[in-house]
């Protein structure tokens, strides 16, 4: 039950848009004990692989809607980013540059946490699978059927598990924002934003702490270590200031 | 896309092999992922079904499961995974091979030639979907006044706006019901023959869609799988779709159906269009659909495209997913207090630290997933090789030694897949070991029958076959 916990955890942590579009870890476990060890019979057999091809549907049709709404996303902050810079060489006028200031400030909180919703994709998509490989573990376990090996296959190439875009764009992110956080610019303490920058960031942000978290427990250490279970996980220390003790 | 449906009148399976090859070189230009529509947002629109319409049997169709997009999930190697936009309890119909054994034939023919059925169909397909939940709304109305014309914006898109909530509930399993399908059948034939007509413009084709759709009750499904299927595979070798989606997709493309998958190229060609055209408000779906010229595309996935990105231009903080969390700067907020003194330079450094660190464990986890998967692969086919021939030497007791040496040397390695927790970088090593091992075992076939000293090794088992039973159960 250590997974479900987990699972049912980082769910309760996620965007709310995010959360029933989880794996029904609970659901699926439940089926899977009730069948029958002696005789799995292939009506039941099918029933559980109807219902994983459902939360797989489920798992591909919102990452591919979310990897849509992404690759808009990122265009468009690459055109205001583009806008804003541009603005940079026009007149050095109070207002302007008032503005141009403000706006990227806006750029940066949303660049920030478009980033982080892109890895909570990542995250989303790590998640269910692996809760589908346990519970597919499982189910070969109480039954002695082979079902797992083929599955997980197939489930590996499907598309809310093929991150390689998202992935890329993550990183295309990270170099842009290089570019657009200063580097070390104590002078700038922007009062008015921070409203709305803690309270949007609180999500992204504690979404994104409570999966780190999820991810070290999960991989601490296996009671039923096997060839196909993943070595534990050693983050290295964050450096985490006050405002974590709030998101926990 | 019309051309498609020609090569459909055509009904020899060969000359549908040979179709879905000129496409595919054809489609040199295309941009699009092969796959279909991202229906969720399109499909959103459709009116909630009825629950007398049980279409697409009971529970299957579901409101619900409407906006969970049709996974062409292959679970049995025979079957074909519908493609279908509607729940995955219809697709698992398909599964269900025990239930549906005419199912599995129909599916067992090559992916190709049941794609090139859908062929026909491309941009009917969604229209067909479309229509297949709104028609059964409508039929207590109007069946005809479901327009089914893909190319006109007045299509199912404009039908009623309910939107269909996202239940992501598991459908427990709902058997077939084969009168709900016949009256399907029935009700489904008639709008086929009036609507598809006049879609396709060419009655050859609206002709055999009825039959090759509805012969029997489990056809009806293998038609929507074919739809499906093909939708996806024909245009699914364009350049920048291989590129995005990898070779996993042109991979299996016979095997899962790639879904319509966005790409910052295609994306960006669609800007284009929408530019062209004066802007996105300006612009309309079929306008930029034509721009375009990608095949694959249909007005539906533009139509979606568009809305997603009239919302991100117009309405950032709509798009950005955070607005309910947005407070107003005139609201307290306990934990502003916190930061407080922390530059907001600062804050999304930190924030940034944190994704960063995130983004790189899952990237090293999938990795690691995938690679145990390969080996785990190819663990599984020595075992199964083993046991073949063990099962094979038993019959002639001279030569037992060597299985055993083969099994040996194979526990040795799935040992050393049990990671040391130990270690710097334990990650590392034991991608190492991985690599070590995969080589390993490949050369094993050739080392085989010198490896006396194995059998020591390991601890003995009473036979091979044992062995290999034994370790097969630890695989599962």
């Amino acid at each position: 039950m250590k997974f479900g916990k987990r699972l049912k955890k980082q769910v309760e942590e996620s965007l709310p848009e995010w959360r029933d579009k989880f794996l029904s870890y609970k659901d699926l476990k439940k089926l899977v004990r009730l069948t029958s060890a002696a005789q799995p019979c292939s009506r039941v057999e099918a029933e559980f692989v109807q219902m994983l091809n459902a939360e797989i549907d489920k798992f591909n049709a919102f990452f591919v809607e979310q990897e849509e709404d992404f690759i808009i996303r990122q265009r468009e902050l690459q055109e205001r980013i583009k806008r804003v810079m541009e603005d940079d060489g026009t007149g050095g006028s109070q207002p302007s540059e008032m503005e141009h200031a403000k706006e990227m400030s806006r750029i940066r909180k949303d660049i920030v946490n478009f980033h982080g919703e892109m890895v909570l994709l990542e995250n989303y998509s790590s998640i269910n699978y692996t809760g589908l490989a346990k519970i597919l573990k499982k189910y070969d376990k109480r039954t002695g059927r082979v079902l797992r090996l083929p599955f997980i296959e197939k489930v590996l190439k499907q598309p809310f598990f093929t991150t390689d875009l998202v992935s890329e764009m993550v990183k295309e992110c990270e170099r842009t924002i290089e570019l657009v956080l200063p580097v070390a610019d104590r002078g700038q303490s922007e009062q008015g934003g921070k409203g709305e920058l803690v309270a949007a960031e609180q999500s992204v942000f504690r979404n994104t702490i409570a999966a780190l978290m999820t991810m070290q427990e999960l991989r601490k250490g296996s009671s039923t270590y096997g060839h196909f279970s993943l070595p534990p996980l050693s983050l290295p220390d964050l450096q985490l200031p006050s405002p974590i003790p709030i998101l926990q | 896309m019309y051309a498609w449906k020609e090569m459909e009148a055509h009904s020899a399976l060969p000359a549908r092999k040979v179709n879905v090859e000129q496409l595919c070189t054809s489609g040199g230009s295309g941009v699009v992922s092969s796959s279909l529509p991202v229906l969720p947002t399109t499909v959103e629109e459709f009116p909630k079904l009825p629950d007398s319409q049980n279409i697409l049997t009971g529970k299957q169709i579901r409101s619900d499961q409407l906006t969970s997009h049709y996974t062409p999930f292959v679970a049995d190697s025979g079957n074909v995974q519908p493609l279908y936009p509607s729940p995955s309890g219809f697709s698992s119909d398909l599964d269900i091979s025990s239930i549906l054994p005419q199912e599995r034939h129909t599916n067992s023919t090559p992916l190709v030639s049941q794609s090139l059925n859908e062929v026909c169909l491309p941009s009917a397909y969604s229209s067909y979907t479309g229509a297949f939940q709104v028609s059964t709304s409508n039929i207590p109305k109007d069946p005809t006044e479901v327009t089914w014309c893909p190319d006109s914006d007045q299509g199912i898109l404009n039908c009623s706006d309910d939107g269909i909530t996202g239940n992501n509930q598991i459908q427990s399993n709902s058997i077939v019901m084969s009168d709900d399908l016949n009256k399907q059948n029935e009700w489904w034939s008639e709008i086929m023959n009036e609507d598809w007509e006049e879609l396709l413009n060419d009655k050859t084709v609206a002709e055999s869609q009825p039959k090759v759709v509805y012969p029997a009750a489990q056809s009806s499904q293998n038609m929507s799988v074919h739809q499906l299927q093909t939708h996806q595979s024909v245009p699914c070798h364009s350049g920048e779709i291989s590129a995005v989606t990898g070779p996993l997709s042109t991979a299996t493309a016979a095997a899962t159906k790639p879904r319509m998958r966005w790409t910052p190229e295609l994306h960006e060609c669609f800007v284009n269009a929408v530019n062209q055209l004066g802007g996105s408000e300006k612009a309309t779906p079929k306008g930029v659909l034509k721009l375009m010229k990608v095949e694959g595309l249909t007005i539906y996935h533009v139509k979606s495209h568009l809305q997603k990105y009239r919302t991100a231009r117009y309405r950032p903080d709509l798009s950005e997913g955070m607005s309910e969390k947005k407070i107003t700067q005139s609201q307290e907020i306990p934990s502003l207090d916190l930061k407080t003194g922390i530059d907001l330079t600062e804050a999304l450094r930190l924030q940034m630290e944190v994704q960063k660190q995130l983004h790189e464990q899952l990237e090293i986890q999938r990795n690691l997933q995938l690679r145990i998967e390969e080996q785990g692969k190819y663990l599984q086919m020595m075992f199964d090789k083993q046991c073949k021939t063990t099962m094979d030497k038993l019959h002639a007791p001279s030569t037992v030694e060597e299985p055993s040496n083969i099994s040996s040397e194979l526990t040795q390695s799935t040992a050393k897949i049990e990671f040391p927790d130990a270690g710097s970088n334990p990650i590392d090593s034991n991608k190492t070991q991985i690599t070590e091992q995969i080589g390993n075992k490949r050369k094993m076939p050739d080392v085989e029958p010198s490896n006396h000293k194995d059998v020591d090794a390991v601890t003995d088992s009473p036979s091979s076959a044992a062995k290999c039973a034994r370790v097969d159960d630890e695989e599962a």
